[in-house]
């Protein structure tokens, strides 16, 4: 492993650092290889033979890292689980993967897999976080983090090469981790990334620097907060790290982000959609609600902004002397400050995927002056097909494919379809699913619809399942129609329906920060979320937004009724996924009455 | 690595030069104040130096009341002991009419100024265990007229009322600082003298108020009970406030009346107490800063009330030709500026610049 040559390269150079007691802790690289070696010699001590499966149930931390590295190291493959994955999804995802061992973080995590009952193959569970349950749990499986690593100092006693050994029998098609789909229809499905498929993504995405220009490097830093068990996540955090020697910081938990980002000032910075519009929403939030003096001066520089990120959207991110002199400017008055105070004020490369996100969004933030770029990839391909390449940003379209990578469309159905050596080795123990995506040619069907925009850059127009045919008999992308509406800071949620139907209707999330926040300045009170939703005010607001975004769209594909979701939608009530997204089917199912009031009336 | 939110280390986190901005705006300050013997003229020199000084004596306030959070009016009394033992162990030892030990070197006189009046601090200290807010109050008022008529009635040390005697010698390994030099004059070698005094006492105070000590002095002032309760020994702590702050106050005696070069028993009154009171209350309560502000700030005031008469015909520079002296405005200035600051800006001089720098570090949000 590559860890392994940049202990031996650089022993002192800070590897990982993570905040404890207030003070970020630093790992090096000498000891980062240290602490997974043990934990290979501990897994080895337990029996795990190549090919077994060890899951990793835990928060982002340092202990994912050692655990994910010190399985490969002996030829077992890694499956990580979401934190919030609820009870019944962590035992469907451990039946299925069959793991031997489990690393779960602490007592939540623990109680998940012990609730389950038929697990035929888990015969441990390692705990990282004491609390709660040493001397409180009596389960035989149970081991504690330290006793885990004493077990492997013992083994390192006996067989100092055990390790080694594995490591050099190492093949290319070993598989290194199943990364479970989170799976927008039906249940999650493992893919098996091998040894060279990982290779590959760190050769074409960190050596041959196929996100950033310079690729990155160990001045580099960034910001670990996403699930870890996510392909983009283990990119940037994992083998960005292993790769280029990026020197990784753990966010203390998803509600720190800003805090964390803030202290850390990273680099190189990924982020989901979801990310971003917070982020956006927050600044434009904060603007408003400062003294009116700043409040003048901020609002003056976000419109500058906006015409700035306008400018570079049309020259391709790349700024004219207008535009870089406005921006010198503003820069002196506002954006560095407002960089530094979000924590973007180092970031030299700024990436968006995983989700389709709105031009807005990304609009705004190169206006700020945020090198932006949105990139796309899916777990099957290692997360490898195309990105937008700095100086050659096409807003909207998710970017070139990158060296090493075939990307062609399906002239029938407009799929898009990638070949390289990063394509996976079929989903866990599910052939039939395996075939459906992966041709015998070696062309992975992505399952997105796409085209061309200047024959370069690729556009995504949506999911080929979720595509809309109206009673009117009209192909319509709900995902554009999604977007327009989320970049409204109010928005949080928006679900487009209307398949079969007279006209396109919409069930729509409202953003409780922002929305609370407006009606507290007009001292409309409230007391939940549904009755937040239910306020006739608040409706009147969102009327507004879908008004004016259909003014932007054609006749057929403009929102005519709307509802208010009265919850929040959760990943714990199945209407989210791990990594946030919408399942479609289950909130339709869930809303069902609400999709029926829209058209039961007719339209206006 | 210029990412001074990311502490690796808990003395990071404590530094009290943190960021490049602080370290930058610190090294103007202080290359400012060492070239301002050579802008300003000799009379405002002396002004400043003996607002250094103050400032000296106000941080000791302000530990004992401050950070302590015990009342003392007595602050006037550990002064004239620090003056007076100066003054005798720097003192003519052949002289008939007061007492002199003839040893003139700074750093020993002021040592011992300063240990004896931590030491009647220490002494005072078991009263402040007992006794708490206005009570305490009274009874430092007390020492401060126990104080004035003790040393008004002991010749052999302070010359008696209306006579006083020679103040300490400042000297330093045979370096003269009270007489004009060919480099220096008088005045811009007591400056620098009092400059560096004040640079090492506030970060001797400062590093004091972020120990172990300070914190358990700010839990004391809270609620003394409560400290109790999480373990901190408050008898202790208040003695070890009262006789820190009477270090402070000792020192700063002892060099007060290095620029006349004359001490007088009379002086140390209620009167100077309570401008020490203002000058850690304008301020800022609870801030070596704030102490260093007030000290100026009060310090400086005279001057420019003086400069009243000439925009304001109608206040008199003396006392027979009726209307309002200036005398009368500084006293009236006083009250005005404690009341108003305690009302407006509780935090004090201090405390404005807090807010402005909030202002613009939240820039361009307003949280």
């Amino acid at each position: 492993m590559r860890v392994r040559e940049r202990a031996v390269a650089t022993p002192a150079a800070i590897a990982l650092r993570e905040k404890d007691l207030g003070i970020w802790q630093q790992v090096g690289w000498a000891a980062y290889w240290e602490q997974a070696e043990l934990t290979g010699h501990a897994l080895l001590a337990l029996g795990i033979e190549p090919g077994d499966r060890v899951a990793i149930h835990s928060e982002n931390r340092r202990e994912w890292l050692y655990a994910d590295v010190g399985t490969v190291a002996v030829r077992a493959a890694t499956v990580g689980l979401y934190p919030t994955n609820p009870v019944a999804e962590v035992g469907y995802l451990l039946r299925h993967c069959g793991a031997k061992v489990l690393i779960a973080e602490d007592q939540e995590q623990v109680d998940k897999a012990l609730a389950i009952d038929d697990l035929p193959d888990l015969t441990h569970i390692v705990y990282v976080e004491p609390r709660g349950i040493r001397n409180a749990y009596d389960d035989p499986r149970l081991l504690a983090w330290p006793d885990f690593l004493a077990l492997g100092k013992q083994h390192r006693a006996e067989h100092p090469d055990a390790v080694t050994q594995r490591m050099d029998a190492a093949a290319a098609e070993d598989v290194v981790t199943l990364v479970y789909t989170s799976g927008t229809t039906g249940p999650p499905k493992g893919a098996m990334l091998t040894a060279a498929n990982v290779d590959f993504a760190i050769q074409e995405l960190v050596e041959r620097g196929g996100f950033t220009a310079p690729p990155p490097s160990s001045r580099d830093s960034v910001l670990s907060y996403l699930p870890l068990c996510h392909v983009a996540e283990r990119i940037f955090s994992c083998w960005f790290g292993a790769g280029a020697g990026v020197c990784v910081h753990f966010a203390e938990s998803i509600e720190t982000v800003a805090a964390n980002l803030h202290e850390v000032q990273p680099t190189v910075l990924f982020g989901v959609p979801r990310i971003w519009e917070k982020i956006a929403a927050g600044v434009q939030i904060r603007i408003e609600s400062a003294d009116p003096v700043k409040r003048r001066i901020g609002g003056f520089w976000l419109r500058r902004a906006e015409w700035i990120g306008a400018v570079l959207t049309a020259n391709g991110g790349r700024h004219t002397p207008a535009s870089r002199a406005v921006y010198a400017v503003g820069w002196l008055f506002c954006y560095r400050a407002l960089k530094d105070r979000v924590g973007l004020r180092k970031v030299r490369y700024a990436a968006c995927g995983a989700a389709p996100v709105a031009p807005e969004v990304l609009r705004f933030f190169m206006g700020l002056g945020l090198p932006m770029h949105e990139v796309y990839g899916m777990t099957e391909n290692t997360a490898v097909a195309t990105a937008n390449r700095p100086g050659r940003v096409k807003v909207g379209t998710v970017g070139e494919a990158h060296a090493g990578v075939e990307v062609r469309i399906d002239e029938i159905t407009g799929e898009i379809q990638t070949r390289h050596a990063g394509t996976f080795a079929g989903y866990w123990r599910d052939p039939a699913a395996t075939a459906a995506v992966l041709g015998p040619d070696g062309w992975l069907r992505t399952g997105d619809v796409g085209e061309w925009v200047d024959g370069t850059h690729l556009r995504i127009t949506d999911r080929m399942k979720d595509i809309i045919i109206t009673a009117g008999g009209k192909n319509i992308s709900p995902s554009e129609i999604e977007n327009a509406l989320k970049a409204s800071p109010y928005i949080k949620e928006v679900l487009v329906v209307g398949d079969r139907r007279r006209f396109i209707a919409a069930l729509i999330g409202i953003e409780p920060d922002t929305v609370g926040h407006w009606a507290q300045q007009r001292r409309l009170p409230y007391s939940t979320y549904a009755d937040l939703s239910a306020k006739a005010e608040v409706i009147t607001l969102v009327q507004g937004i879908v008004d004016e975004v259909n003014t932007r769209l054609a006749t057929v594909e403009q929102v005519r009724s709307f509802r208010l979701l009265p919850k929040l939608l959760d990943h714990e009530d199945g209407e989210l996924t791990a990594t946030q997204k919408l399942k479609r089917n289950a909130v339709m199912r869930s809303f069902d009455e609400l999709i029926e009031s829209m058209y039961a009336g007719g339209a206006r | 690595m210029s990412r001074p939110l990311l502490y690796l280390s808990y003395q990071q986190d404590m530094a009290l030069l943190n960021t490049p901005a602080k370290r930058g705006w610190t090294l103007a300050l202080a290359v400012g104040a060492v070239s301002l013997p050579f802008v300003l003229t000799d009379d405002l020199l002396v002004v400043l130096a003996t607002a250094c000084v103050a400032a000296i004596g106000a941080i000791g306030l302000n530990i004992v009341t401050g950070y302590g959070g015990q009342v003392s009016l007595g602050h006037a009394f550990f002064l004239v002991i620090g003056a007076y033992t100066a003054a005798a162990i720097s003192g003519d030892p052949d002289s008939t009419r007061l007492i002199g030990f003839g040893i003139t070197s700074l750093p020993i006189w002021l040592l011992a100024a300063g240990l004896v009046a931590g030491l009647a601090g220490l002494i005072i200290a078991p009263l402040a265990a007992r006794l708490r807010g206005l009570y305490l109050a009274v009874v430092t008022l007390g020492l401060v007229f126990i104080g004035e008529h003790l040393f008004k009635h002991w010749r052999e040390l302070t010359g008696g009322v209306g006579v006083g005697r020679p103040a300490a010698v400042p000297e330093l390994f045979g370096f003269q600082f009270a007489v004009d030099g060919a480099m220096f004059t008088k005045a811009q070698k007591l400056y620098l003298l009092m400059l560096v005094l004040l640079v090492i006492f506030g970060v001797l105070a400062r590093n004091l108020v972020r120990s172990r000590t300070g914190r358990a002095l700010a839990a004391v002032r809270d609620r003394d009970l409560a400290a109790e309760v999480i373990g901190v020994d408050v008898t202790r702590y208040k003695m070890i406030a009262f006789a820190v702050s009477s270090f402070y106050a000792g020192v700063a005696g002892a060099l007060l009346y290095v620029m006349i070069g004359f001490v007088e028993p009379g002086s140390f009154n209620l009167g100077m107490s309570v401008q020490y009171i203002a000058m850690i209350l304008i301020g800022g309560v609870g801030t070596i800063s704030g102490s260093v502000l007030g000290a100026l700030f009060i310090t400086l005031l005279p001057r420019i009330t003086r400069e009243l008469p000439a925009v304001l015909p109608f206040i008199s520079t003396s006392s027979g030709s009726g209307g309002i002296t200036v005398f009368q405005v500084e006293t009236i200035l006083y009250g005005l500026l404690i009341i108003g600051f305690l009302i407006f800006e509780p935090r004090g001089l201090f405390g404005i610049w807090i807010r402005f720098r909030t202002y613009w570090k939240s820039w361009p949000f307003s949280h």
